[in-house]
């Protein structure tokens, strides 16, 4: 039978801390079917801009699309990959450069689908999911990003 | 027809509000929609968005008939 997979809340106010990536490697301690774990964190760049430099992004959202949209991933990627888990985490609001903005844990009892499902998931949050982000630069400047 | 119409990102921006009510007299298209707005905000002529119906993106031929809910979506900019 196919598994189903309840929507996940993903959004999170702020910064993503290293110590909520240290505590959720920790909890798939217990997970012994899992071989492989491929991590994808998303940082937030001090690019130049013609105001500035980048301080931060805030981001915004569509979020009840947004979250559909997260789910329609996930979904895809457990009927692509051989996976045994996934979380994604994005922030919404103001993310300092240097921090964490997205992070993308998944699990495969093999590393071919672990590294292959973080690039796959990684790509389509990108390009399908309704994130809006403000570069903040200089002294109350902001530019709107756009992804590539 | 009333249509709740949300603009996000730097498209509330240049239309001033985050939502609005649009009373349309017909049935509309997506597309025909598009150029209401457009005639309406002139400023996003040369801005790139996308449209959802009710959560979907939507293509210019969709009708919006029974739509709760329509969103113009500037460019994505998560990860």
């Amino acid at each position: 039978m196919e598994k189903v997979h309840k929507p996940k809340k993903v959004f999170v106010q702020g910064p993503i801390s290293p110590d909520f990536v240290s505590k959720s490697i920790a909890s798939h301690q217990s997970k012994t079917d899992i071989g492989a774990h491929a991590i994808f964190l998303g940082q937030i760049r001090a690019d130049q801009k013609p105001d500035g430099t980048v301080t931060g992004i805030e981001y915004s959202a569509y979020e009840d699309m947004a979250e559909n949209a997260f789910h329609e991933i996930r979904e895809a990627a457990f009927a692509k990959y051989e996976l045994s888990c996934l979380h994604i985490y994005h922030s919404l609001g103001i993310v300092p450069t240097g921090e964490i903005s997205l992070f993308v844990f998944v699990s495969s009892p093999h590393r071919r689908a672990a590294f292959e499902a973080s690039e796959y998931i990684v790509e389509e949050i990108k390009a399908n999911v309704p994130i809006f982000g403000k570069e903040l630069v200089g002294e109350g400047n902001y530019v709107w990003k756009e992804n590539k | 027809m009333s249509i709740q119409v949300t603009y996000y990102g730097m498209l509330a921006e240049i239309t001033g509000q985050a939502n609005e009510v649009w009373n349309a007299d017909k049935s509309l298209t997506v597309g025909e929609f598009r150029e209401l707005i457009l005639v309406k905000y002139p400023a996003l002529r040369d801005k790139k968005f996308k449209v959802a119906v009710d959560q979907k993106i939507a293509q210019d031929y969709v009708f919006i008939d029974h739509a709760s809910e329509i969103a113009l979506l500037p460019p994505f900019a998560g990860g």
